[in-house]
């Protein structure tokens, strides 16, 4: 019988490539048609440590990590301990070694087999890591899956030299073989057979490379960041591009830099982006709020991880809302757009260099650790964009602009806040983009009546912003007895949740943006709805339930909060709206 | 595109500065050197930091971006790798560029980026009414160091030189024509350029006046080889008073942009992509 659904997971050192063999396997699950989600866990450190990489892969829908394993295979036994909550007895686990003594885990559920991994690529020449390799070999027989789907999928990744890439198909071959001798030994028992739609239409990426790209395609021209897991990986992504896209990327001194070349770079004209998690983030405040009153187009990306301070560097939340929300001294309009997705991390960066140009203020991308660093399927996008200007002087073309000496005025107030920007090169357009209250040039200004009217300016835009903005997504059952509500990552789990028979009478509210937040369109999707409300968050206190009540009529909410670095998982939300309790791992208030 | 001319450039707004300060004359000589290079107003930007000498912002009209404390720096590179074409000129005080934004003048030198920094000296927090500065004398009683300041005085131009910058200057306030010739030789180097100004700021620093400054400064003799990174270091450190003219000038060192292949043909700004295809970029995530 074809298989529709896998778990599988890798686990050894950190340094030992376990992340590289998972990112291969959930692509060559991702090859056969199947939706995939690939989710890491790893410490903060580069040697030694636990590391591992799991994949959900499934026909309809996989969209987080599963708890219960199919497989996990770990390169050092003392890791089986690490992992026993996964393990059921359904589950197999290899362990890289030459024999394995089950008496000494009398709590163990699972079948346990020992397969010298090391050796099989080692006999064949090849590097210690290529025993990530065998590990894919192995996988691919027991789950039936294409073997040279697999070796495909190898070979592009690592595109090595010819030699190497004998040696990893030699290692890969050899891996399946021994593996189908257990299985005629009768050692070993096949899971089935993977199910290959035949059609291999999704791209498989983070929610950094999503970022990175929809970025991209909106054409943005000029990133700046300081290094800080989990915002890392959007500058390694971009600064991989630069061969091939006009964007130029700059690894500042600090973040304080960072957020201050990207400033330059897009007061003068070219699309701006930045980065960090929330340390990091912490150090750019006072520039945003100088983006704020300037007016300068800018797009932040704040990459949460579990705080305070230095905190879980590896581990994920959403604890910075309230941070995000207020950071900056003083008053002034933002936008924080919270995707939920790989997919949608794609379409909001797009979108987010698009409204920070046209409403020329600053967009935060709140994202997480959780999905920025797992890797999901999703639709292959539309590859030919076009980008138009927003609200420049003359679509912000250098040169004659046909203006007359003094006409131009940068702030210029206007019924919607929008004025007309110019750019350094432009003709009779000169300004002064200016950290001060200023006038309507751009002159620094102390008068009374001047501040007010520019205060007012700057918040007109608000009403015509929130055309523009992403809409809250419903999703269930009609009539629920429970709408789960969250932000940002979670979706990714409710979604899952949403696809078990125990959810039929349950709906999910998915916030992608959370300022302006969407108060007439919340209250309107729960009108009328006799459900309970419960709000899903990564933080301890329940900042978007606190948000929810500030900024809605609602009022009834309870929260479900987890802070320990760890994502929700589909089970434990299931297990809540089956018998009404949360494990320990949760907080209900 | 419109030629510099000095009425072009003269800001509405009338300048703040108490009588006797410094900063009139280095505003005079700025808008001179500017009008002798005859540059165009479209690709003159100046960044400004927060100060006395970052007000300058409201008294001279150009295209300008009036930063935030300490940070101007960083705009300025900000500004060059989005349009390598504009001549980007930084203007800030001792505090901002020498205390609150030092790192980023480190980044600024070590990258030899091509922008003309002009630091008003004046040895003094003034606009937060005298304060002593990184660059005051040890020993200096201000209202934040009542008993006397004990840090000795940072070797900016020390910092400068050993750090990549390509050009370094030392300028006085009182030296109208030099300071004009400075400016100009400083927007004409291709790569980092850091002119110090020494200025008087007669509210604030009554120790070192206009007589003081006589006495202490002196002109570069035509022997000074300003090619000799580590014999410009050691004159610094060594003497006893202010040496005037082109401390160090490294005519081997390319501006930073020029490592950027991108930016080889045309500016970021002028490749805006009116279309983006995707195709080359999604390989590898098929």
């Amino acid at each position: 019988m074809d298989l529709e659904s896998l778990n599988w997971k890798i686990s050894a050192k950190a340094g030992e490539g376990v992340m590289s063999s998972a990112k291969l396997f959930a692509k060559a699950c991702k090859k056969q048609g199947l939706a995939v989600f690939n989710y890491y866990e790893y410490p903060s450190l580069i040697k030694g440590g636990l590391q591992s990489g799991q994949v959900h892969a499934a026909l309809r829908g996989a969209t987080c990590q599963r708890r219960f394993l199919d497989l996990l295979i770990v390169f050092h036994e003392k890791f089986i301990l690490d992992h026993l909550a996964e393990l059921n007895e359904r589950s197999l686990v290899v362990v890289n070694a030459n024999a394995f003594d089950a008496s000494k885990y009398p709590e163990l559920k699972a079948k346990v087999i020992a397969i010298n991994l090391t050796k099989i690529a080692r006999d064949q020449g090849a590097n210690p890591l290529s025993s990530n390799i065998a590990a894919l070999g192995l996988s691919a027989c027991l789950f039936g899956m294409d073997l040279e789907t697999m070796g495909r999928v190898v070979i592009d990744e690592f595109a090595r030299s010819k030699e190497a890439a004998v040696k990893d198909l030699a290692v890969l071959k050899t891996a399946f073989e021994i593996t189908q001798q257990f299985i005629e030994k009768g050692e070993l028992q096949s899971f089935g057979k993977l199910i290959s739609t035949g059609v291999d239409e999704q791209l498989l990426m983070t929610g950094s490379e999503a970022i990175g790209l929809g970025a991209l395609a909106a054409g943005l021209q000029f990133y700046s960041a300081y290094p800080m897991t989990p915002s890392t990986g959007i500058l390694h992504y971009l600064a991989a591009r630069q061969n091939d896209y006009p964007i130029v990327v700059k690894h500042a001194e600090d973040e304080l830099g960072a957020i201050n070349h990207a400033i330059g770079a897009a007061f003068a004209g070219v699309r701006a982006m930045t980065g960090s998690s929330g340390g990091g983030f912490a150090l750019m405040v006072e520039s945003l709020s100088f983006v704020g009153v300037a007016e300068v187009p800018l797009v932040v990306v704040e990459a949460v991880r579990q705080g305070p301070a230095t905190g879980l560097p590896t581990w994920t939340s959403q604890g910075d809302l309230n941070f995000i929300l207020s950071a900056g001294h003083g008053e002034f309009l933002r936008v924080v757009l919270t995707p939920g997705d790989v997919e949608e991390h794609y379409k909001l960066a797009k979108l987010a260099v698009e409204l920070a140009e046209k409403y020329q203020l600053p967009v935060l991308i709140m994202s997480d650790k959780y999905i920025l660093e797992s890797h999901q399927s999703m639709p292959k996008m539309i590859l030919s964009n076009q980008n138009a200007r927003f609200s420049m002087l003359n679509d912000g073309k250098l040169g004659e602009t046909g203006l007359v000496d003094g006409e131009y005025l940068r702030y210029k107030s206007s019924e919607n806040g929008i004025s007309l920007r110019s750019i350094p090169g432009q003709t009779n357009a000169l300004q002064l983009t200016n950290s001060y209250e200023h006038d309507e040039y751009g002159f620094a200004t102390e008068d009374a009546v001047t501040t007010k009217e520019a205060v007012d300016k700057r918040a007109a835009k608000l009403e015509a912003l929130r055309k523009d903005l992403p809409k809250p997504l419903y999703l269930g059952s009609e009539n629920p007895e429970k709408i789960l509500i969250s932000f940002g990552s979670t979706v990714n789990v409710l979604r899952e949740v949403l696809l078990d028979e125990a959810a039929k009478n349950i709906a999910l509210i998915h916030l992608p943006c959370v300022c302006p937040f969407p108060t007439l369109e919340l209250e309107e999707l729960v009108k009328n709805k006799k459900a309970e409300l419960f709000v899903l968050e990564g933080d301890s206190t329940g900042q978007l339930a606190a948000l929810i009540k500030k900024e809605t009529s609602l009022t009834n909410l309870r929260s479900i909060l987890r802070y320990d670095g760890r994502p929700f998982y589909s089970e434990d939300i299931l297990e809540f709206l089956v018998s009404q309790k949360l494990n320990e791992q949760y907080r209900l208030i | 595109m419109t030629e510099i001319t000095l009425d072009k450039l003269l800001s509405p707004m009338q300048p703040t500065w108490c009588p006797g300060c410094g900063n009139f004359s280095i505003l005079t000589a700025l808008k001179q050197a500017l009008v002798e290079l005859g540059l165009s107003m479209e690709e003159v930007v100046i960044v400004f930091g927060i100060g006395c000498s970052g007000n300058t912002a409201d008294f001279i009209k150009c295209y300008g971006l009036h930063g935030l404390h300490g940070r101007g720096m960083a705009n300025a590179i900000g500004i060059k790798l989005a349009n390598h074409k504009q001549k980007v000129i930084m203007i800030g005080g001792d505090g901002d560029i020498y205390g609150e934004g030092l790192n980023h003048l480190v980044a600024a030198c070590r990258g030899n980026h091509d922008i003309t920094t002009l630091v008003f000296n004046n040895h003094r927090y003034s606009l937060t009414t005298g304060q002593s500065s990184p660059t005051s004398a040890q020993g200096t009683v201000s209202k934040s160091t009542p008993q006397g300041l004990i840090e000795t005085p940072l070797l900016a131009l020390n910092i400068a030189i050993g750090n990549g910058a390509g050009f370094v200057a030392r300028a006085y306030a009182g030296k109208l024509k030099q300071m004009v010739e400075l400016i100009k030789a400083g927007i004409l180097y291709e790569g980092f350029s850091l002119i110090d100004v020494q200025q008087p700021c007669p509210s604030f620093n009554k120790e070192q006046d206009y007589a003081w400054y006589q006495e202490n400064v002196f002109d570069l003799d035509e022997a000074y080889d300003p090619s000799n990174q580590a014999q410009a270091m050691t004159d610094i450190l060594n003497s006893q008073k202010l040496s005037l003219g082109i401390l160090y000038q490294n005519n081997n060192r390319s501006a930073y942009h020029k490592g950027i292949p991108q930016l080889n043909e045309k500016t970021l700004i002028e490749q805006f992509p009116n279309k983006v295809d995707l195709t080359k970029a999604i390989k590898e995530f098929i």
